[in-house]
């Protein structure tokens, strides 16, 4: 790594971060879609595809981006403030390295989309997911485009989501993770909200999202966007004056 | 350009419990300073508070004439080094010297060069090193960090005597080919008294004595005798020990020339008392006298 001048070296932190976290996991995501991709095609063996597998896919990368943003946060947080970081910068790296993150992560899940729609198409099968008790085709190439454009922003709140919890544990050692309560409902409902559907995990934690089914998409992406920015907030405010925990023999 | 360090009325508390209290320390650029204390005395927790690990509950603290906290300028160029090293121990050997990158001031090249020097293997997870191994891996991530204000807290625990010396020796090295402010915090005192040029004690939360080494050697010496001349000398004893008819006992002040004259004409012996002899006897909970 190359030294970069002080008044840059947070954002180079970020980006490089956000690089080497996306190059260690992407054959997770190869994996991802190999599965996604071939999984349909047993099934479809046997049954009639109508799921989007890629669709269950996305959903666990959210949660996966979640604890990739508080687990850095938890580990990294105390080697760079040794190394002669401030905490603003640490908050400032970790906002960018959250954005370049969740917007490849999004542009994966977008690009998967529509091959998965080709492929699908190719097939003679039904890209649609759960809402409810039935299965909801996307629809056209259009709905699938906007079905897709949230992904970065929901990685984004979920990258938050993590990234707030991680230095709460750190900071309060025994206790900072209880912090889950508050957040996990609000984040996995206004998800739930989004799509109207019930995404992959444990249901019943997005029962908040239940009482906004009917707001609309947009509204809804404007509310995740607003927790997103007081988590981000919160994130910055616990990191303010963190300590160093002690070391212990 | 060196570092220097003032602290004024600082106090830190951990919950209820105070840490440190009331802390007056000025530390000239430039200098290697010794900082003692028995366990638990608030050594770390100084050191913590000079590298901005953590923020003291009240006073000031300047580096480089500064406030240190969240001074990115400042910090960027203070190193310490705490026992067994602040590292991800998923992490290699070679990405965590890469990861101290992050300083403008870090010499990469440097620290592979001590790496292989000291026989790191840069390829293992710092997870499988020794705990000598990660001692060194800790003092080459100090070194090469080439930092104005370099502190060792314990650094050196788990090495082995040879490895030790090396590293005090490159310690050196680094410090007279780049002058810069040095603080060792350790208690192998006698391995480390001959780098020193100024000592900070600290007991109890405060700062018992700081001054030169030449005063701190100039401060005590032992006197042993028959124990009725000694007895005689009436001089404040820091400690005393008794053998039948001889005793000895150390003492926190210079011999002034009646004092010496007369213990050379009673038969008493006069000898030097090392730093840590000192340490030991003023830092002792039972201690009588200064």
């Amino acid at each position: 790594m190359t030294a970069p001048s002080l008044a840059k070296r947070q954002y180079a932190l970020g980006a490089g971060l956000a690089g080497s976290a996306l190059n260690y996991f992407k054959y997770w995501v190869v994996a991802a879609a190999v599965l996604c991709f071939v999984v349909p095609f047993i099934v479809a063996q046997y049954a009639d595809v109508q799921l989007s597998a890629w669709y269950y896919a996305v959903n666990c990368g959210k949660w996966f981006t979640a604890f990739v943003g508080g687990g850095f946060a938890f580990t990294l947080l105390p080697q760079y403030v040794a190394a002669g970081l401030t905490r603003r910068e640490f908050a400032v790296s970790q906002a960018v390295f959250g954005v370049v993150w969740s917007l490849c992560l999004g542009a994966i899940g977008f690009a998967g989309l529509f091959a998965e729609r080709a492929y699908y198409d190719g097939l003679g099968w039904s890209q649609g997911f759960d809402v409810g008790d039935t299965v909801v085709p996307i629809g056209t190439a259009a709905d699938t485009a906007q079905f897709a454009a949230y992904l970065p922003l929901l990685f984004l709140s979920y990258f938050a989501a993590g990234t707030v919890i991680g230095v709460a544990s750190y900071r309060w050692e025994h206790t900072g993770w209880l912090l889950v309560v508050p957040i996990l409902p609000i984040v996995f409902g206004l998800d739930v909200a989004l799509y109207n559907t019930e995404p992959v995990g444990p249901g019943w934690i997005g029962f908040l999202g239940r009482y906004l089914d009917g707001m609309g998409r947009i509204p809804v992406a404007a509310a995740i966007l607003l927790a997103t920015v007081a988590l981000a907030i919160a994130a910055r405010r616990i990191l303010t004056d963190i300590p160093m925990r002690s070391k212990r023999a | 350009m060196s570092f220097s360090v003032t602290l004024r009325d600082v106090s830190l508390n951990y919950g209820a419990e105070a840490a440190l209290s009331g802390i007056d320390l000025d530390l000239e650029a430039g200098k290697v300073y010794g900082l003692l204390g028995r366990n638990g005395a608030g050594k770390t927790s100084l050191l913590s508070l000079i590298a901005a690990f953590r923020k003291p509950t009240s006073g000031e603290i300047l580096v480089g004439g500064e406030p240190v906290w969240e001074n990115a300028p400042i910090v960027s160029r203070v190193a310490l080094i705490r026992e067994g090293g602040d590292f991800d121990d998923t992490e290699t050997v070679k990405d965590t010297i890469e990861s101290g990158g992050i300083r403008p001031s870090f010499d990469a090249e440097y620290a592979y060069k001590l790496a292989d020097r000291f026989e790191v293997p840069v390829k293992k997870r710092v997870s499988a090193l020794s705990r000598g191994k990660r001692s060194v891996l800790a003092a080459i991530c100090g070194l090469a960090a080439r930092a104005e204000l370099t502190m060792f807290d314990e650094v050196h625990l788990g090495m082995d005597a040879p490895t030790r010396d090396a590293f005090y020796k490159e310690l050196l090295a680094e410090y007279m080919e780049r002058p810069h402010t040095l603080v060792l915090s350790t208690h192998l005192i006698d391995e480390v008294a001959n780098y020193l040029e100024e000592v900070v004690i600290v007991d109890r939360g405060r700062v018992l004595r700081h001054a030169d080494i030449e005063t701190f050697q100039g401060m005590g010496a032992t006197l042993t005798g028959p124990a009725d001349a000694v007895d005689g000398l009436g001089l404040d004893a820091l400690a005393e020990q008794r053998l039948g008819g001889t005793k000895s006992i150390t003492v926190a002040a210079a011999l002034d020339a009646d004092v010496r004259s007369r213990a050379a004409a009673a038969g008493i012996e006069i000898g030097p008392v090392g730093l840590q002899d000192l340490f030991i006897h003023l830092t002792d909970p039972n201690r009588n006298g200064a």
